[in-house]
Protein backbone atom coordinates (compact mmCIF):
# COMPACT_ATOMS: atom_id res chain seq x y z
CA UNK A 1 0.00 0.00 0.00
CA UNK A 2 2.83 2.34 0.81
CA UNK A 3 4.28 1.57 -2.60
CA UNK A 4 1.04 2.63 -4.24
CA UNK A 5 1.10 5.93 -2.41
CA UNK A 6 4.68 6.62 -3.49
CA UNK A 7 3.87 5.72 -7.05
CA UNK A 8 0.95 8.07 -7.03
CA UNK A 9 3.24 10.92 -6.01
CA UNK A 10 5.26 10.31 -9.17
CA UNK A 11 2.15 10.29 -11.34
CA UNK A 12 0.74 13.31 -9.57
CA UNK A 13 3.97 15.25 -10.02
CA UNK A 14 3.83 14.55 -13.75
CA UNK A 15 0.17 15.59 -13.97
CA UNK A 16 0.87 18.69 -11.91
CA UNK A 17 3.64 19.61 -14.33
CA UNK A 18 1.25 19.34 -17.29
CA UNK A 19 -1.36 21.46 -15.49
CA UNK A 20 1.23 24.06 -14.53
CA UNK A 21 2.33 24.37 -18.16
CA UNK A 22 -1.29 24.64 -19.39
CA UNK A 23 -2.21 27.21 -16.76
CA UNK A 24 0.97 29.22 -17.04
CA UNK A 25 1.38 29.26 -20.81
CA UNK A 26 -0.92 32.15 -21.80
CA UNK A 27 0.63 34.34 -19.09
CA UNK A 28 4.09 33.35 -20.27
CA UNK A 29 3.02 34.11 -23.83
CA UNK A 30 1.84 37.55 -22.79
CA UNK A 31 5.30 38.27 -21.36
CA UNK A 32 7.07 36.71 -24.32
CA UNK A 33 5.08 38.75 -26.84
CA UNK A 34 5.76 41.97 -24.98
CA UNK A 35 9.48 41.23 -25.03
CA UNK A 36 9.67 40.37 -28.73
CA UNK A 37 10.33 42.98 -31.46
CA UNK A 38 7.23 43.33 -33.63
CA UNK A 39 8.96 42.19 -36.83
CA UNK A 40 9.89 38.89 -35.19
CA UNK A 41 6.28 38.33 -34.09
CA UNK A 42 5.13 38.08 -37.67
CA UNK A 43 8.04 35.98 -38.88
CA UNK A 44 8.01 32.23 -39.06
CA UNK A 45 10.50 31.61 -36.31
CA UNK A 46 8.99 33.24 -33.25
CA UNK A 47 11.02 33.60 -30.09
CA UNK A 48 9.96 31.25 -27.37
CA UNK A 49 12.26 32.74 -24.78
CA UNK A 50 11.48 36.31 -23.73
CA UNK A 51 14.15 38.88 -24.53
CA UNK A 52 14.19 40.60 -21.15
CA UNK A 53 16.75 43.17 -22.28
CA UNK A 54 13.84 45.00 -23.89
CA UNK A 55 11.93 45.35 -20.62
CA UNK A 56 12.82 48.93 -19.75
CA UNK A 57 12.60 50.15 -23.31
CA UNK A 58 9.17 48.72 -24.01
CA UNK A 59 7.59 50.16 -20.89
CA UNK A 60 9.09 53.56 -21.69
CA UNK A 61 7.49 53.43 -25.13
CA UNK A 62 4.17 52.41 -23.61
CA UNK A 63 4.16 55.37 -21.25
CA UNK A 64 5.30 57.96 -23.80
CA UNK A 65 3.38 56.78 -26.89
CA UNK A 66 -0.06 56.11 -25.44
CA UNK A 67 -2.28 57.65 -22.77
CA UNK A 68 -1.90 54.40 -20.87
CA UNK A 69 -0.70 55.97 -17.63
CA UNK A 70 -3.70 58.26 -17.62
CA UNK A 71 -6.02 55.28 -18.21
CA UNK A 72 -4.36 53.37 -15.38
CA UNK A 73 -4.87 56.38 -13.13
CA UNK A 74 -8.55 56.49 -14.09
CA UNK A 75 -8.84 52.77 -13.34
CA UNK A 76 -7.29 53.34 -9.93
CA UNK A 77 -9.74 56.17 -9.22
CA UNK A 78 -12.76 54.09 -10.26
CA UNK A 79 -11.52 51.04 -8.37
CA UNK A 80 -10.64 53.05 -5.26
CA UNK A 81 -14.01 54.79 -5.24
CA UNK A 82 -15.81 51.47 -5.72
CA UNK A 83 -13.89 50.00 -2.78
CA UNK A 84 -14.64 52.87 -0.38
CA UNK A 85 -18.32 53.10 -1.22
CA UNK A 86 -18.83 49.31 -1.24
CA UNK A 87 -17.10 48.76 2.09
CA UNK A 88 -18.97 51.59 3.78
CA UNK A 89 -22.36 50.23 2.70
CA UNK A 90 -21.35 46.59 3.20
CA UNK A 91 -19.98 47.02 6.75
CA UNK A 92 -23.25 48.50 7.95
CA UNK A 93 -25.41 45.95 6.11
CA UNK A 94 -23.28 43.02 7.27
CA UNK A 95 -23.50 44.20 10.87
CA UNK A 96 -27.28 44.27 10.66
CA UNK A 97 -27.40 40.80 9.10
CA UNK A 98 -24.97 39.35 11.61
CA UNK A 99 -26.25 40.85 14.84
CA UNK A 100 -29.96 41.51 14.50
CA UNK A 101 -33.13 39.63 13.80
CA UNK A 102 -35.66 41.68 11.95
CA UNK A 103 -38.64 41.38 9.66
CA UNK A 104 -37.57 41.10 6.03
CA UNK A 105 -34.08 39.80 6.81
CA UNK A 106 -34.51 36.68 4.68
CA UNK A 107 -35.91 38.66 1.79
CA UNK A 108 -33.05 41.15 1.93
CA UNK A 109 -30.46 38.35 2.06
CA UNK A 110 -32.05 36.82 -1.01
CA UNK A 111 -32.04 40.25 -2.65
CA UNK A 112 -28.30 40.56 -2.12
CA UNK A 113 -27.77 37.08 -3.60
CA UNK A 114 -30.09 37.77 -6.52
CA UNK A 115 -27.82 40.57 -7.75
CA UNK A 116 -25.35 37.80 -8.67
CA UNK A 117 -27.89 36.55 -11.17
CA UNK A 118 -28.69 39.78 -12.97
CA UNK A 119 -27.18 40.02 -16.43
CA UNK A 120 -25.39 43.35 -16.78
CA UNK A 121 -26.39 43.32 -20.44
CA UNK A 122 -30.05 43.60 -19.43
CA UNK A 123 -29.51 46.33 -16.83
CA UNK A 124 -27.19 48.35 -19.01
CA UNK A 125 -29.99 49.63 -21.26
CA UNK A 126 -32.12 51.18 -18.49
CA UNK A 127 -28.98 52.26 -16.62
CA UNK A 128 -27.75 54.01 -19.74
CA UNK A 129 -30.90 56.12 -20.06
CA UNK A 130 -30.95 56.69 -16.29
CA UNK A 131 -27.35 57.93 -16.36
CA UNK A 132 -28.11 60.10 -19.36
CA UNK A 133 -30.91 61.80 -17.41
CA UNK A 134 -28.74 62.24 -14.31
CA UNK A 135 -25.75 63.50 -16.30
CA UNK A 136 -23.57 60.60 -15.14
CA UNK A 137 -22.47 59.44 -18.58
CA UNK A 138 -18.81 60.04 -19.35
CA UNK A 139 -18.04 60.55 -15.66
CA UNK A 140 -15.68 58.33 -13.69
CA UNK A 141 -17.86 58.55 -10.58
CA UNK A 142 -20.74 57.23 -12.65
CA UNK A 143 -18.69 54.05 -13.06
CA UNK A 144 -18.04 54.01 -9.30
CA UNK A 145 -21.79 54.13 -8.65
CA UNK A 146 -22.64 51.29 -11.01
CA UNK A 147 -19.67 49.07 -10.06
CA UNK A 148 -20.59 49.39 -6.39
CA UNK A 149 -24.02 47.93 -7.10
CA UNK A 150 -22.40 44.71 -8.31
CA UNK A 151 -19.39 44.55 -5.97
CA UNK A 152 -21.03 45.49 -2.67
CA UNK A 153 -23.30 42.42 -2.20
CA UNK A 154 -20.26 40.11 -2.34
CA UNK A 155 -18.58 42.23 0.33
CA UNK A 156 -21.73 42.01 2.45
CA UNK A 157 -21.63 38.19 2.48
CA UNK A 158 -17.92 38.08 3.17
CA UNK A 159 -18.12 40.56 6.04
CA UNK A 160 -21.25 38.98 7.50
CA UNK A 161 -19.59 35.57 7.79
CA UNK A 162 -16.54 37.22 9.39
CA UNK A 163 -18.72 39.09 11.89
CA UNK A 164 -20.59 35.88 12.73
CA UNK A 165 -17.37 34.52 14.22
CA UNK A 166 -16.97 37.44 16.63
CA UNK A 167 -18.27 36.35 20.08
CA UNK A 168 -21.26 38.21 21.51
CA UNK A 169 -19.48 38.75 24.82
CA UNK A 170 -17.16 41.30 23.25
CA UNK A 171 -19.86 43.75 22.35
CA UNK A 172 -21.80 42.97 25.51
CA UNK A 173 -19.22 44.68 27.71
CA UNK A 174 -19.06 47.64 25.36
CA UNK A 175 -22.83 47.94 25.46
CA UNK A 176 -22.81 47.98 29.23
CA UNK A 177 -20.30 50.81 29.00
CA UNK A 178 -22.92 52.73 27.05
CA UNK A 179 -21.44 52.49 23.60
CA UNK A 180 -23.98 52.62 20.80
CA UNK A 181 -24.04 50.12 17.95
CA UNK A 182 -22.16 52.34 15.54
CA UNK A 183 -19.29 52.86 17.98
CA UNK A 184 -19.18 49.13 18.69
CA UNK A 185 -18.98 48.46 14.97
CA UNK A 186 -16.18 50.98 14.50
CA UNK A 187 -14.08 50.33 17.55
CA UNK A 188 -14.59 46.63 18.24
CA UNK A 189 -15.64 44.90 15.03
CA UNK A 190 -13.51 46.54 12.40
CA UNK A 191 -10.17 45.60 14.01
CA UNK A 192 -11.37 42.04 14.69
CA UNK A 193 -12.47 41.38 11.13
CA UNK A 194 -9.55 43.25 9.54
CA UNK A 195 -8.35 40.27 7.41
CA UNK A 196 -11.81 39.77 5.90
CA UNK A 197 -12.14 43.50 5.40
CA UNK A 198 -8.87 43.42 3.47
CA UNK A 199 -10.16 40.53 1.34
CA UNK A 200 -13.39 42.42 0.68
CA UNK A 201 -11.34 45.47 -0.27
CA UNK A 202 -9.34 43.41 -2.78
CA UNK A 203 -12.47 41.90 -4.33
CA UNK A 204 -14.27 45.21 -4.70
CA UNK A 205 -11.14 47.02 -5.88
CA UNK A 206 -10.54 44.56 -8.69
CA UNK A 207 -14.22 44.44 -9.59
CA UNK A 208 -13.77 48.11 -10.42
CA UNK A 209 -10.30 47.62 -11.89
CA UNK A 210 -11.28 44.82 -14.29
CA UNK A 211 -14.76 45.98 -15.25
CA UNK A 212 -15.18 46.53 -18.98
CA UNK A 213 -18.83 46.49 -20.10
CA UNK A 214 -20.07 49.59 -18.28
CA UNK A 215 -16.80 51.43 -18.85
CA UNK A 216 -16.93 50.92 -22.60
CA UNK A 217 -20.62 51.80 -22.87
CA UNK A 218 -20.77 54.80 -20.55
CA UNK A 219 -17.46 56.58 -21.23
CA UNK A 220 -16.94 58.16 -24.64
CA UNK A 221 -14.01 60.58 -24.14
CA UNK A 222 -10.73 58.73 -24.61
CA UNK A 223 -9.20 60.88 -21.86
CA UNK A 224 -11.75 59.48 -19.42
CA UNK A 225 -11.22 55.88 -20.50
CA UNK A 226 -10.08 53.35 -17.95
CA UNK A 227 -7.30 50.87 -18.65
CA UNK A 228 -9.69 48.00 -19.55
CA UNK A 229 -11.37 50.10 -22.27
CA UNK A 230 -8.03 51.44 -23.43
CA UNK A 231 -6.52 47.99 -23.73
CA UNK A 232 -9.60 46.56 -25.41
CA UNK A 233 -9.47 49.37 -27.97
CA UNK A 234 -6.19 47.86 -29.19
CA UNK A 235 -8.13 44.74 -30.22
CA UNK A 236 -8.75 44.50 -33.93
CA UNK A 237 -6.75 47.58 -34.88
CA UNK A 238 -3.26 47.25 -36.24
CA UNK A 239 -1.79 50.65 -35.55
CA UNK A 240 -0.58 49.87 -32.03
CA UNK A 241 2.50 47.62 -31.99
CA UNK A 242 1.77 44.28 -30.34
CA UNK A 243 4.72 44.43 -27.97
CA UNK A 244 3.33 47.68 -26.62
CA UNK A 245 -0.18 46.23 -26.31
CA UNK A 246 1.13 43.32 -24.29
CA UNK A 247 3.35 45.41 -22.08
CA UNK A 248 0.17 47.34 -21.27
CA UNK A 249 -1.65 44.09 -20.56
CA UNK A 250 1.15 43.05 -18.19
CA UNK A 251 1.08 46.34 -16.29
CA UNK A 252 -2.70 46.02 -16.04
CA UNK A 253 -2.50 42.39 -14.84
CA UNK A 254 0.29 42.60 -12.26
CA UNK A 255 -1.53 44.41 -9.43
CA UNK A 256 -4.61 42.22 -9.86
CA UNK A 257 -2.55 39.02 -9.96
CA UNK A 258 -0.48 39.84 -6.88
CA UNK A 259 -3.43 40.77 -4.70
CA UNK A 260 -5.61 37.90 -5.88
CA UNK A 261 -2.87 35.38 -5.21
CA UNK A 262 -2.24 36.80 -1.73
CA UNK A 263 -5.93 36.79 -0.86
CA UNK A 264 -7.12 33.69 -2.77
CA UNK A 265 -8.51 31.74 0.18
CA UNK A 266 -10.45 34.67 1.62
CA UNK A 267 -11.80 35.63 -1.78
CA UNK A 268 -13.09 32.14 -2.47
CA UNK A 269 -14.76 32.17 0.94
CA UNK A 270 -16.39 35.49 0.13
CA UNK A 271 -17.64 34.50 -3.29
CA UNK A 272 -19.23 31.31 -2.02
CA UNK A 273 -20.34 32.47 1.44
CA UNK A 274 -23.54 33.99 0.12
CA UNK A 275 -24.80 30.82 -1.45
CA UNK A 276 -23.36 28.31 0.99
CA UNK A 277 -24.49 29.94 4.17
CA UNK A 278 -27.19 32.37 3.08
CA UNK B 1 -30.10 52.38 27.11
CA UNK B 2 -28.87 50.13 29.87
CA UNK B 3 -32.40 49.08 30.73
CA UNK B 4 -32.81 47.79 27.18
CA UNK B 5 -30.15 45.14 27.67
CA UNK B 6 -31.87 41.81 28.14
CA UNK B 7 -30.34 39.14 30.34
CA UNK B 8 -30.13 36.13 28.03
CA UNK B 9 -29.13 35.77 24.43
CA UNK B 10 -32.40 34.49 22.85
CA UNK B 11 -34.35 37.19 24.61
CA UNK B 12 -31.84 39.79 23.49
CA UNK B 13 -32.11 38.92 19.84
CA UNK B 14 -35.87 39.03 20.03
CA UNK B 15 -36.11 42.27 21.91
CA UNK B 16 -33.65 44.09 19.72
CA UNK B 17 -36.25 44.56 16.97
CA UNK B 18 -35.83 48.29 16.61
CA UNK B 19 -35.00 50.77 13.95
CA UNK B 20 -31.22 50.19 14.24
CA UNK B 21 -30.94 47.17 11.87
CA UNK B 22 -33.10 48.91 9.29
CA UNK B 23 -30.90 51.98 9.38
CA UNK B 24 -27.75 49.87 9.05
CA UNK B 25 -28.98 47.71 6.19
CA UNK B 26 -31.22 50.41 4.74
CA UNK B 27 -28.45 52.29 2.97
CA UNK B 28 -27.29 49.20 1.09
CA UNK B 29 -30.85 48.13 0.31
CA UNK B 30 -31.84 51.56 -1.00
CA UNK B 31 -28.66 51.65 -3.04
CA UNK B 32 -29.44 48.30 -4.66
CA UNK B 33 -33.07 49.25 -5.20
CA UNK B 34 -31.94 52.35 -7.05
CA UNK B 35 -29.12 50.85 -9.11
CA UNK B 36 -30.39 47.30 -9.76
CA UNK B 37 -34.06 46.80 -8.88
CA UNK B 38 -35.24 50.03 -10.46
CA UNK B 39 -33.31 49.51 -13.73
CA UNK B 40 -34.53 45.91 -13.72
CA UNK B 41 -38.16 47.03 -13.53
CA UNK B 42 -37.49 49.70 -16.15
CA UNK B 43 -35.99 46.95 -18.29
CA UNK B 44 -39.06 44.75 -17.86
CA UNK B 45 -41.23 47.74 -18.70
CA UNK B 46 -39.12 48.49 -21.79
CA UNK B 47 -39.60 44.92 -22.97
CA UNK B 48 -43.28 45.69 -23.59
CA UNK B 49 -42.51 48.73 -25.73
CA UNK B 50 -41.02 49.42 -29.15
CA UNK B 51 -38.49 51.94 -27.77
CA UNK B 52 -35.45 52.83 -29.82
CA UNK B 53 -31.98 53.78 -28.59
CA UNK B 54 -32.01 57.17 -30.34
CA UNK B 55 -35.14 58.31 -28.52
CA UNK B 56 -35.84 55.96 -25.61
CA UNK B 57 -38.86 57.83 -24.25
CA UNK B 58 -40.74 57.92 -27.57
CA UNK B 59 -41.65 54.22 -27.55
CA UNK B 60 -45.22 53.03 -27.18
CA UNK B 61 -46.58 49.87 -25.62
CA UNK B 62 -46.82 46.90 -27.94
CA UNK B 63 -47.93 44.26 -25.44
CA UNK B 64 -46.11 40.97 -25.73
CA UNK B 65 -45.14 41.58 -29.37
CA UNK B 66 -41.43 41.57 -28.56
CA UNK B 67 -41.71 38.24 -26.78
CA UNK B 68 -43.67 36.59 -29.58
CA UNK B 69 -41.22 38.03 -32.10
CA UNK B 70 -38.30 36.57 -30.18
CA UNK B 71 -39.78 33.16 -29.53
CA UNK B 72 -40.77 32.74 -33.17
CA UNK B 73 -37.43 34.04 -34.49
CA UNK B 74 -34.80 31.50 -35.36
CA UNK B 75 -31.99 33.88 -34.37
CA UNK B 76 -33.15 34.24 -30.77
CA UNK B 77 -33.84 30.54 -30.28
CA UNK B 78 -30.40 29.83 -31.67
CA UNK B 79 -28.89 32.21 -29.10
CA UNK B 80 -30.72 30.28 -26.36
CA UNK B 81 -29.28 27.07 -27.74
CA UNK B 82 -25.81 28.68 -27.96
CA UNK B 83 -26.11 29.84 -24.35
CA UNK B 84 -27.02 26.32 -23.20
CA UNK B 85 -24.12 24.78 -25.14
CA UNK B 86 -21.67 27.38 -23.84
CA UNK B 87 -22.94 26.94 -20.28
CA UNK B 88 -22.86 23.14 -20.35
CA UNK B 89 -19.38 23.07 -21.88
CA UNK B 90 -17.83 25.61 -19.52
CA UNK B 91 -19.50 24.26 -16.38
CA UNK B 92 -18.53 20.66 -17.13
CA UNK B 93 -15.07 21.69 -18.32
CA UNK B 94 -14.40 23.79 -15.22
CA UNK B 95 -15.76 21.18 -12.81
CA UNK B 96 -13.80 18.31 -14.34
CA UNK B 97 -10.53 20.18 -14.82
CA UNK B 98 -10.86 22.08 -11.53
CA UNK B 99 -11.60 18.94 -9.51
CA UNK B 100 -8.84 16.98 -11.24
CA UNK B 101 -6.38 19.79 -10.53
CA UNK B 102 -7.43 19.89 -6.90
CA UNK B 103 -6.95 16.11 -6.54
CA UNK B 104 -3.52 16.34 -8.16
CA UNK B 105 -2.33 19.19 -5.98
CA UNK B 106 -3.90 17.94 -2.72
CA UNK B 107 -1.34 16.39 -0.37
CA UNK B 108 2.44 16.30 -0.56
CA UNK B 109 4.06 17.16 -3.86
CA UNK B 110 7.51 18.52 -4.65
CA UNK B 111 7.26 22.25 -5.40
CA UNK B 112 3.61 22.27 -4.36
CA UNK B 113 3.46 25.95 -3.35
CA UNK B 114 4.84 27.16 -6.68
CA UNK B 115 2.71 24.74 -8.69
CA UNK B 116 -0.38 25.85 -6.83
CA UNK B 117 0.38 29.53 -7.40
CA UNK B 118 0.86 29.07 -11.14
CA UNK B 119 -2.28 26.94 -11.37
CA UNK B 120 -4.33 29.69 -9.69
CA UNK B 121 -2.80 32.44 -11.81
CA UNK B 122 -5.28 32.37 -14.75
CA UNK B 123 -8.11 33.24 -12.40
CA UNK B 124 -6.28 36.43 -11.39
CA UNK B 125 -5.74 37.64 -14.96
CA UNK B 126 -8.22 40.41 -15.91
CA UNK B 127 -10.60 39.41 -18.70
CA UNK B 128 -9.42 42.13 -21.05
CA UNK B 129 -5.80 40.95 -20.76
CA UNK B 130 -6.98 37.36 -21.22
CA UNK B 131 -8.85 38.33 -24.37
CA UNK B 132 -5.80 40.09 -25.80
CA UNK B 133 -3.49 37.14 -25.28
CA UNK B 134 -5.99 34.51 -26.46
CA UNK B 135 -6.77 36.49 -29.60
CA UNK B 136 -3.06 36.51 -30.30
CA UNK B 137 -2.71 32.80 -29.55
CA UNK B 138 -5.69 32.05 -31.83
CA UNK B 139 -4.48 34.45 -34.56
CA UNK B 140 -5.10 32.70 -37.87
CA UNK B 141 -1.76 33.58 -39.48
CA UNK B 142 0.75 34.01 -36.64
CA UNK B 143 -0.94 32.44 -33.61
CA UNK B 144 0.85 29.73 -31.70
CA UNK B 145 -2.34 27.62 -31.62
CA UNK B 146 -2.12 27.41 -35.40
CA UNK B 147 1.54 26.33 -35.16
CA UNK B 148 0.51 23.57 -32.78
CA UNK B 149 -2.33 22.28 -34.98
CA UNK B 150 -0.03 22.38 -38.00
CA UNK B 151 2.62 20.51 -36.06
CA UNK B 152 0.02 17.87 -35.22
CA UNK B 153 -0.87 17.59 -38.89
CA UNK B 154 -4.33 19.11 -38.41
CA UNK B 155 -3.52 22.06 -40.59
CA UNK B 156 -4.18 25.73 -39.86
CA UNK B 157 -7.36 26.13 -37.80
CA UNK B 158 -9.18 29.46 -38.01
CA UNK B 159 -10.04 29.48 -34.31
CA UNK B 160 -11.77 32.84 -34.35
CA UNK B 161 -12.89 32.98 -37.99
CA UNK B 162 -14.20 29.45 -38.58
CA UNK B 163 -17.78 29.01 -37.25
CA UNK B 164 -16.95 25.39 -36.39
CA UNK B 165 -14.24 26.42 -33.95
CA UNK B 166 -15.47 29.73 -32.51
CA UNK B 167 -17.38 28.12 -29.64
CA UNK B 168 -14.50 25.80 -28.79
CA UNK B 169 -12.09 28.73 -28.73
CA UNK B 170 -14.32 30.69 -26.35
CA UNK B 171 -14.94 27.67 -24.12
CA UNK B 172 -11.21 26.94 -23.85
CA UNK B 173 -10.46 30.52 -22.82
CA UNK B 174 -13.31 30.50 -20.27
CA UNK B 175 -12.29 27.18 -18.76
CA UNK B 176 -8.69 28.36 -18.60
CA UNK B 177 -9.75 31.34 -16.50
CA UNK B 178 -12.35 29.69 -14.27
CA UNK B 179 -11.19 26.12 -13.64
CA UNK B 180 -8.64 27.48 -11.10
CA UNK B 181 -11.52 29.00 -9.14
CA UNK B 182 -13.20 25.58 -8.94
CA UNK B 183 -9.84 24.09 -7.98
CA UNK B 184 -9.51 26.45 -5.01
CA UNK B 185 -12.99 25.66 -3.74
CA UNK B 186 -12.66 21.90 -4.17
CA UNK B 187 -9.21 22.03 -2.56
CA UNK B 188 -10.72 23.67 0.50
CA UNK B 189 -13.43 21.00 0.61
CA UNK B 190 -10.88 18.19 0.19
CA UNK B 191 -8.86 19.45 3.11
CA UNK B 192 -11.88 19.02 5.34
CA UNK B 193 -12.14 15.30 4.47
CA UNK B 194 -10.91 13.48 7.61
CA UNK B 195 -7.59 11.66 7.13
CA UNK B 196 -9.01 8.55 8.87
CA UNK B 197 -11.33 7.98 5.93
CA UNK B 198 -8.37 7.67 3.61
CA UNK B 199 -6.58 5.41 6.07
CA UNK B 200 -9.54 3.06 6.21
CA UNK B 201 -9.69 2.54 2.45
CA UNK B 202 -5.94 2.26 2.21
CA UNK B 203 -6.03 -0.67 4.61
CA UNK B 204 -8.75 -2.19 2.46
CA UNK B 205 -6.41 -1.94 -0.50
CA UNK B 206 -8.75 0.18 -2.58
CA UNK B 207 -7.31 1.79 -5.70
CA UNK B 208 -7.28 5.53 -6.25
CA UNK B 209 -10.45 5.61 -8.33
CA UNK B 210 -12.48 3.60 -5.81
CA UNK B 211 -11.21 5.82 -3.01
CA UNK B 212 -12.33 8.88 -4.93
CA UNK B 213 -15.75 7.50 -5.76
CA UNK B 214 -16.55 5.99 -2.38
CA UNK B 215 -14.87 8.38 0.04
CA UNK B 216 -13.96 11.68 -1.51
CA UNK B 217 -16.85 12.37 -3.86
CA UNK B 218 -19.64 12.06 -1.26
CA UNK B 219 -17.69 14.41 1.01
CA UNK B 220 -17.23 17.12 -1.60
CA UNK B 221 -20.56 16.65 -3.39
CA UNK B 222 -22.41 19.50 -1.61
CA UNK B 223 -19.58 21.89 -2.45
CA UNK B 224 -19.60 20.74 -6.06
CA UNK B 225 -23.32 21.39 -6.30
CA UNK B 226 -22.92 24.97 -5.06
CA UNK B 227 -20.05 25.56 -7.46
CA UNK B 228 -22.06 24.08 -10.32
CA UNK B 229 -24.91 26.49 -9.53
CA UNK B 230 -22.63 29.51 -9.35
CA UNK B 231 -20.82 28.57 -12.55
CA UNK B 232 -24.12 28.02 -14.35
CA UNK B 233 -25.59 31.36 -13.31
CA UNK B 234 -22.36 33.14 -14.17
CA UNK B 235 -22.19 31.43 -17.57
CA UNK B 236 -25.72 32.54 -18.45
CA UNK B 237 -24.79 36.16 -17.91
CA UNK B 238 -21.13 36.11 -19.00
CA UNK B 239 -20.48 38.82 -21.52
CA UNK B 240 -16.94 40.13 -21.53
CA UNK B 241 -14.90 37.04 -22.51
CA UNK B 242 -17.18 36.24 -25.44
CA UNK B 243 -17.59 39.82 -26.58
CA UNK B 244 -13.88 40.58 -26.52
CA UNK B 245 -12.82 37.31 -28.15
CA UNK B 246 -15.37 36.93 -30.94
CA UNK B 247 -17.99 39.66 -30.55
CA UNK B 248 -20.54 36.86 -30.93
CA UNK B 249 -19.04 35.61 -34.19
CA UNK B 250 -17.83 33.98 -36.33
CA UNK B 251 -21.24 34.06 -38.07
CA UNK B 252 -23.14 34.10 -34.74
CA UNK B 253 -21.44 30.90 -33.58
CA UNK B 254 -20.93 32.39 -30.11
CA UNK B 255 -23.92 34.75 -29.95
CA UNK B 256 -25.36 33.91 -26.54
CA UNK B 257 -28.45 35.59 -25.12
CA UNK B 258 -26.53 38.44 -23.47
CA UNK B 259 -24.49 39.09 -26.62
CA UNK B 260 -27.80 39.15 -28.49
CA UNK B 261 -29.20 41.66 -25.97
CA UNK B 262 -26.21 43.97 -26.29
CA UNK B 263 -26.12 43.87 -30.10
CA UNK B 264 -29.87 44.37 -30.33
CA UNK B 265 -29.66 47.41 -28.05
CA UNK B 266 -26.45 49.13 -29.07
CA UNK B 267 -25.91 47.99 -32.68
CA UNK B 268 -29.51 47.81 -33.88
CA UNK B 269 -30.97 50.29 -31.42
CA UNK B 270 -34.01 48.14 -30.61
CA UNK B 271 -34.25 48.71 -26.87
CA UNK B 272 -37.62 47.02 -26.47
CA UNK B 273 -36.56 43.85 -28.23
CA UNK B 274 -33.23 43.81 -26.37
CA UNK B 275 -34.96 44.17 -23.01
CA UNK B 276 -37.34 41.31 -23.81
CA UNK B 277 -34.40 39.06 -24.72
CA UNK B 278 -32.70 40.03 -21.46
CA UNK B 279 -35.81 39.21 -19.44
CA UNK B 280 -36.02 35.77 -21.04
CA UNK B 281 -32.34 35.21 -20.20
CA UNK B 282 -32.96 36.17 -16.60
CA UNK B 283 -35.90 33.72 -16.43
CA UNK B 284 -33.52 30.97 -17.51
CA UNK B 285 -31.21 31.78 -14.55
CA UNK B 286 -34.18 31.84 -12.20
CA UNK B 287 -35.36 28.43 -13.36
CA UNK B 288 -31.91 26.95 -12.78
CA UNK B 289 -31.71 28.48 -9.30
CA UNK B 290 -35.14 27.17 -8.34
CA UNK B 291 -34.27 23.69 -9.62
CA UNK B 292 -31.01 23.84 -7.66
CA UNK B 293 -32.74 24.67 -4.39
CA UNK B 294 -35.29 21.92 -5.07
CA UNK B 295 -32.57 19.34 -5.69
CA UNK B 296 -30.58 20.58 -2.71
CA UNK B 297 -33.58 20.21 -0.39
CA UNK B 298 -34.22 16.67 -1.56
CA UNK B 299 -30.54 15.84 -1.09
CA UNK B 300 -30.62 17.29 2.42
CA UNK B 301 -33.73 15.31 3.27
CA UNK B 302 -32.25 12.12 1.84
CA UNK B 303 -29.13 12.55 3.97
CA UNK B 304 -31.16 13.12 7.10
CA UNK B 305 -30.54 16.18 9.22
CA UNK B 306 -27.76 18.32 7.90
CA UNK B 307 -27.09 21.98 8.27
Amino acid sequence: MIGRRNLSIGVRTLLALVLVILAGFPVFWMINTAMTPVDDLYSNNQRIIPDFSRTLNIFQVLVSDSPFLRWLGNSALVAGGTTLLSLLLACLAAYALSRYKFVGKGLMTFGFFATQMLPEALLIVPLYSMFMTLGLLNELYGLVLVNTAFAMPVAVFLLKSAMDTVPYEIEESARVDGCNALTILQVMFIPLIAPSLAAAAVITFFDGWNEYLFATTFIHDTSNWVASTGLASFIGEFTTPLDMVFSGAIVFTIPAAIFFLLMQRKIVAGLTAGSVKG
Amino acid sequence: MVSAIPQTRPARTKKRVRSAPYIFIGLAVLYLLFFTAFPLLTGVNLSFTNSKLLNPSAGSYVGVDNYTALITSGAFMKSVYTTLIYTAATVIGCLVLGTASALVINGFLPGRAIARTIMVLPWAVPTVALALVFRWIYNDTNGIAGDVTQGLGLGQVGWLIDPNYGMLAVVIATVWKLAPFVMLIVLAALQSVPEELYEATRVDGADAFTTFKQIVLPQIAPTMRVVALLMTIWSFRRFEIIWLLTGGGPVDATTTIVINVYRQAFNNGNLGLAAAAGVLGLLLSLIVTVVYFFVEQRATKANGVES
